[in-house]
């Protein structure tokens, strides 16, 4: 048995040894915003933040986040960058946005008016295919209105 | 009324032609320009669900008793299945079904390239799947693969027969020229990676089959699954609500659907089979390589009296021969011309379309020749591409619906013109330059495609047709047709898609085709109802139909009445207005294509092979643009496509074994954020005036395909060097760089041709 | 699978060895365990035991790499090769002491090929697809050390405290020989602990990939001078971190068909390096 702290909320389930937080998130909570592109650390679709901090929840072992609190895009719902996003145009499939914007939400959390540079070093490990990134910084950099 | 006529269809340049039933298309078309919601920026109306991770992709359809597939793929190039078990796998915990060759058409006991699919279990999970396969006894018996085209095309391993194609007289052009050039350009193998992998659910319900699955062409995927399973196609019904990109990968439906439709009528549950992200950067298709030898030859003013060359496409097992040779038969007036193109089947992972398959790769090639003819003959390269305009399609003499390329190229004269300013810039090791490079494509679109738009008694409406919207923001682009037509706003219009079972027939999203086709049948949807609900507001207010109108929600009389919309909807309480539209038929006798072009600003540093695009202006004409901020999207989307096609991205097959090795994202790499350069986007946004009653064309090709041209050309401007091969790597910049140092040691008087 | 949490250094050391790993970021072994290129039937997670954080010269192995790319104490060549280390979230994650354990990218390798790191008697790289891999220390094996952490330590003279010994990290590498394929071998259950990194008067890290961020490096080179010494390591380049004697030792490179561009990329950054010291 296994505690997980996501979105403020608190939950108990069984897991096996082995199995990615990504993947408890998504079948066992049913919090499917999480997504899950590569399944192996390279792309950033998977995005979650624990205690804050931006990691990849598909190499992220359930057994070892412990106390640390999660947050999914399911707990950024209301979040202004998502108003942002959509103002921006910054998703096209939007396969890639949950994770962009859990990124993004901790990059404004430290630092509410990133510079262009700032905004591209943060955001480089959430890969998108259609090609959203101008519209993304456009979003990060515009964020509070 | 509904009429039969035959007609010429196009997908990706390649035509067929078939019957169809369309409306009489009676609409004229709108003014030019920005409308009241046409041709406005408006964001995307499904945003706020896909942002927040409300949006329901194939990848999270959950059902209850949902198996997961896995599939055991071929480890080698080429081989011969001798011996295979499946009992283990069977054996194993929690596996409830297992397939092999002999079992379904889509398994094969005969390999032919890495990737193949030979077997596939269906387990309780997706792990106990993927291990239960390897328990699977295979004894396999490898055999020599071909993975040379040249070679191919020499032992006549061909996917298709060589297509000569020959106008005028190329050699007599050849000998009416002042200068030639000749060259050798290649083109890299580069994989979709859609961000949602291929995958299928197959549910056997209610007599019938359901399939959920991340598709471009829900249409397409219903005939084919009816096709193998010898359903009738109305028993088979096909779910894509939302779509994680395809980028022309997903047209058909692979060989996980007829997996997932075996292993779920055995098991009696419903299974999906998703492929992972090694899988799809094997087997789920790829932008095929090619060999181009090609020719320009040109009068001292610029005019080319030959254009020709040999065009090998190294495709794979499968796929098809997408038309590398096109640009060049297409862009300009050149009389003379000879290609050749050869198809070579290779024992490597089939092709699939991707965005502008075949004009991506050929523009590459010719328009960087282009700009060697222009060096040779000391001629501005742009100057020397107008002084080749083509006024009519030079391949059989049809005029074009619409170009506005002239004014394409009179937009990029300012930015053409900081060439010098921009060299100039240059410090250190930091060389600068500009190149530029056109577009020609297809992306007229065509029917048949339907539509519907019903108006309740709210006044609000809703665009009811069964297509994709594959993150293009179509959806979007029909709300705000509908919206425009009904003079209602936009977030009045909802539109349902993506369910075969609820709405009617809708043209595959491929070839820049979704708004020009779906958008006219759309629009003509609206109109049906807005003349429905103009008829019952004449006779409810008494007034001849032809003095009203709907407008800014309200209908209006020519004589200054108005009444909200509601006052006629309401009446009807819970009933409905009902419009019906179908995409009317494409100009006869003429040639609809998009046109473009784009200058870049490069810097490379000559010491470390660093290639850093600063800037990309694209300027291209796809008649009306429908969503002016999804519109720069796309833009920009095939740009930063183009980039890593470009410099980043390139398959890695082994040499011996034809194994691939980029198989995973840390190896393959695409663009990032850090990667983008400044992108203008400036569309010419004039309607084809006879293009349906839109004038609209598809843009979600056009701005990929002059990207690597225009950044090799720039490079040349840069530093004087021939890039002839993509991507444009560390090892090939440096490479180039050592080439144009030698070529300028090479003595006057002693240099070849 | 197992999964054990120790409470203390000792618990970990203990229940480290035959078929255990230990775990701290994860993003390395994770994967690799997943891939069947680590056997593992036991993680120890020790991320909660590995000192972290900074105390004067000394770096606690635990500290993740995000930690100290904005860390104004440290040399800058450390600095710089954190902040340009993997993405964003990678660093989050990934400890400086594990960076340094990384394996190689060698696609041959990690595609689980018959290899000579993976104990067979062939470089499947020398005869095939090996633009990425190494100009020296090639002989047997062409992989490239993929970590620009390494290299910048390398550089700086760093060394390193484990549960078991105090050690030059220079000396933590070896190339792989018949007897023993591992570049970075460690005793079992033996435990990074923390780092001591003197600092220099200047240095610098420099490094070429193929996208501006988030690529293994082509040629990473970290310079560091101290009392008017100054020394070069390369990432990139060899199967470990490679340390340059002087920038005449390019030279002896012995690049493959495919690699002899990461000469001149290292030869430019070697001189960019040492004008920038």
């Amino acid at each position: 048995m296994i505690e997980l702290e996501v979105n403020g909320q608190r939950y108990e389930l069984e897991a096996q040894v082995g199995r990615s937080l990504a993947d408890v998130l998504r079948d066992d909570l049913g919090l499917i915003g999480t997504k899950v592109a590569c399944g192996e650390g390279h792309c950033g679709a998977c995005t979650v933040q624990l205690d804050g901090v931006p990691v990849l929840s598909c190499i992220t072992l359930v057994h070892t986040v412990g106390p640390r609190r999660v947050t999914t895009i399911e707990g950024l719902r209301d979040h202004p960058l998502v108003d942002a996003f959509v103002a921006a145009d910054a998703l096209q499939c939007g396969f890639c946005t949950p994770g962009q914007i859990v990124t993004a939400s901790a990059l404004v959390a430290a630092n509410p008016s990133p510079s262009k540079d700032e905004i591209r070093h943060a955001m480089a490990g959430n890969l998108c295919r259609c090609g959203t990134y101008p519209k993304i910084e456009e979003a990060i950099s515009s964020w509070q209105g | 009324m509904a009429r039969l006529i035959k007609t010429e269809k196009e997908v990706e340049g390649r035509y067929t032609e078939q019957w169809i039933v369309v409306d009489e298309d009676a609409l004229d078309q709108w003014p030019e320009g920005p409308l009241e919601v046409v041709g406005r920026e408006v964001p995307r109306i499904d945003g706020h669900d896909r942002a927040r991770g409300l949006a329901g992709y194939t990848a999270d359809v959950r059902l209850p008793g949902l198996l997961q597939a896995a599939v055991l793929r071929s480890p080698h190039a080429r081989a011969r299945v001798k011996s295979i078990d499946l009992s283990p796998a069977l054996a194993a915990d929690g596996v409830r079904a297992a397939v092999g060759p002999d079992d379904i058409e889509g398994l094969t006991d005969e390999p032919a390239y890495m990737g193949a699919a030979v077997a596939a279990v269906a387990a309780d999970t997706f792990g106990a799947a993927r291990a239960a396969i390897d328990l699977i006894d295979v004894e396999w018996e490898e055999l020599e693969p071909l993975l040379d085209p040249d070679e191919a095309v020499k032992q006549g391993s061909l996917l298709d027969e060589s297509v000569t194609y020959e106008r005028g007289d190329f050699e007599r052009g050849l000998a009416e020229a002042d200068a030639v050039v000749e060259a050798e350009y290649r083109t890299q193998v580069v994989l979709h990676n859609s961000l949602e992998t291929h995958q299928s659910i197959a549910h056997w319900e209610d007599g019938g089959l359901t399939i959920y699955i991340s598709t471009q062409y829900i249409w397409g995927v219903r005939a084919a699954v009816a096709k193998q399973t010898g359903l009738p196609e109305d028993k088979v019904r096909v779910i894509c609500l939302a779509m994680g990109g395809g980028f022309g990968s997903k047209n058909s439906p692979g060989d996980y659907t007829p997996i997932a439709i075996e292993l779920a009528k055995r098991t009696g549950q419903p299974v999906r089979c998703a492929l992972t992200r090694r899988e799809e950067n094997v087997a789920a298709g790829n932008r095929n390589a090619t060999i181009q030898r090609i020719t320009a030859a040109a009068r001292a003013d610029g005019t080319l009296t030959a254009l020709g060359g040999e065009f090998v496409n190294a495709i794979g097992f499968s796929g098809w021969s997408s038309s590398t040779e096109g640009p060049m038969q297409m862009l300009y007036a050149c009389e003379n011309m000879r290609t050749v193109k050869h198809s070579a089947k290779l024992n490597l992972p089939p092709m699939a379309a991707f965005r502008a398959p075949g004009f991506v790769e050929g523009t590459f090639g010719l328009e960087c020749l282009l700009d060697e003819l222009a060096a040779k003959l000391d001629i501005d390269p742009l100057e020397l591409r107008r002084r080749n305009y083509a006024d009519s399609d030079r391949m059989d003499e049809r005029p074009f619906s619409s170009k506005q390329l002239a004014e394409c190229y009179r937009r990029a004269e300012p930015h053409w013109q900081r060439r010098n300013e921009v060299r100039a810039s240059s410090s250190g090791p930091w060389k600068r330059g500009v190149g530029l490079a056109s577009q020609i494509w297809y992306g007229g679109g065509g029917p048949p495609s339907y539509a519907w738009v019903r108006v309740g008694s709210n006044g609000h409406a809703q665009v009811v047709t069964a297509m994709q919207d594959i993150g293009t923001g179509s959806r979007t682009a029909m709300a705000q047709i509908a919206a425009e037509e009904l003079g209602i706003p936009v977030d009045h219009v909802h539109v349902s898609l993506g369910d075969s079972a609820r709405g009617p027939y809708a043209t595959l999203s491929a070839g820049s085709s979704t708004i020009p086709s779906m958008g006219p049948a759309t629009r003509s949807a609206a109109a049906d109802a807005k003349r429905q609900i103009l008829e019952i507001a004449a006779q409810r207010f008494n007034l001849e139909e032809r003095v009203l109108d709907l407008k800014g929600g309200k209908i209006v009389s020519a004589d200054g009445g108005a009444w909200e919309l509601t006052e006629i909807t309401g009446l009807l309480e819970d009933a409905q207005i009902l419009g019906n539209g179908a995409r009317g038929p494409n100009p006869t006798g003429m040639r609809v294509l998009t046109f473009g072009v784009q200058v870049a600003e490069v810097a490379v540093d000559v010491e470390t092979g660093e290639v850093r695009v600063d800037k990309i202006v694209a300027i291209h004409d796809v008649g009306r643009v429908i969503n002016a901020l999804g519109a720069s999207s796309q833009v920009e989307g095939g740009i930063i496509q183009g980039l890593g096609h470009t410099l980043s991205e390139e398959r890695l097959v082994d040499p011996h074994t034809g194994r691939v090795l980029t198989q995973s994202l840390d190896a393959y790499k695409l663009p990032t954020i850090a990667d983008v350069p400044e992108i203008v986007t400036d569309l010419v946004d004039v309607p084809d005036p006879h293009l349906t009653n839109l004038g609209a064309k598809g843009l979600g090709e056009p701005p990929i395909i002059p990207v690597a041209a225009a950044v090799a050309n720039a490079i040349r401007d840069a530093t004087g060097a021939d890039v002839r091969s993509l991507p444009i790597s560390r090892e090939e910049m440096l490479k180039a760089l050592r080439e144009a140092e030698a070529k300028k040691r090479v003595p006057v008087g002693t240099a070849s041709s | 699978m197992e999964l054990l949490r120790p409470s203390s250094l000792e618990e970990a050391t203990a229940a480290l060895g035959n078929g255990s790993r230990a775990l701290v970021g994860g993003t390395e072994l994770v994967p690799l365990v997943r891939d069947g290129l680590v056997q593992a039937d036991t993680l120890v997670d020790v991320r909660d035991l590995i000192p972290r954080g900074i105390d004067g010269s000394r770096i606690g192995a635990g500290t993740t790499l995000a930690e100290l790319e904005v860390e104004p104490q440290i040399p800058e060549a450390l600095r710089e090769a954190c902040r340009l280390a993997a993405s964003p979230q990678l660093r989050n994650m990934g400890s400086v002491g594990g960076n340094l354990l990384q394996s190689t990218r060698c696609w041959y390798w990690r595609l689980k090929y018959p290899c000579y790191l993976h104990g067979g008697d062939v470089c499947h790289a020398k005869a095939g697809e090996h633009r990425e891999h190494a100009i020296f220390g090639n002989e047997r094996c062409a992989s490239a050390h993929p970590s620009d952490v390494a290299a910048a330590l390398v550089a700086l003279g760093a060394s390193m405290r484990t549960t078991s010994r105090e050690l030059p990290v220079a000396d933590l590498y070896r190339l792989p020989t018949d007897d023993n394929r591992d570049v970075a071998p460690l005793e079992p259950g033996e435990l990074i602990l923390d780092l001591d990194v003197p600092t220099p008067d200047s240095s610098v890290y420099l490094k070429a990939m193929e996208r501006q961020r988030y690529a293994f490096p082509l040629v990473g080179v970290a310079a560091a001078r101290t009392a008017g010494t100054t020394r070069i390591a390369l990432a990139g380049v060899a199967p470990i971190p490679w340390l340059l004697a002087s920038p005449e030792a390019l030279d002896e490179a012995t690049p493959l068909p495919r690699t002899a561009y990461k000469v001149d990329i290292a030869r430019a950054l070697v001189r960019r390096a040492l004008e920038a010291l």
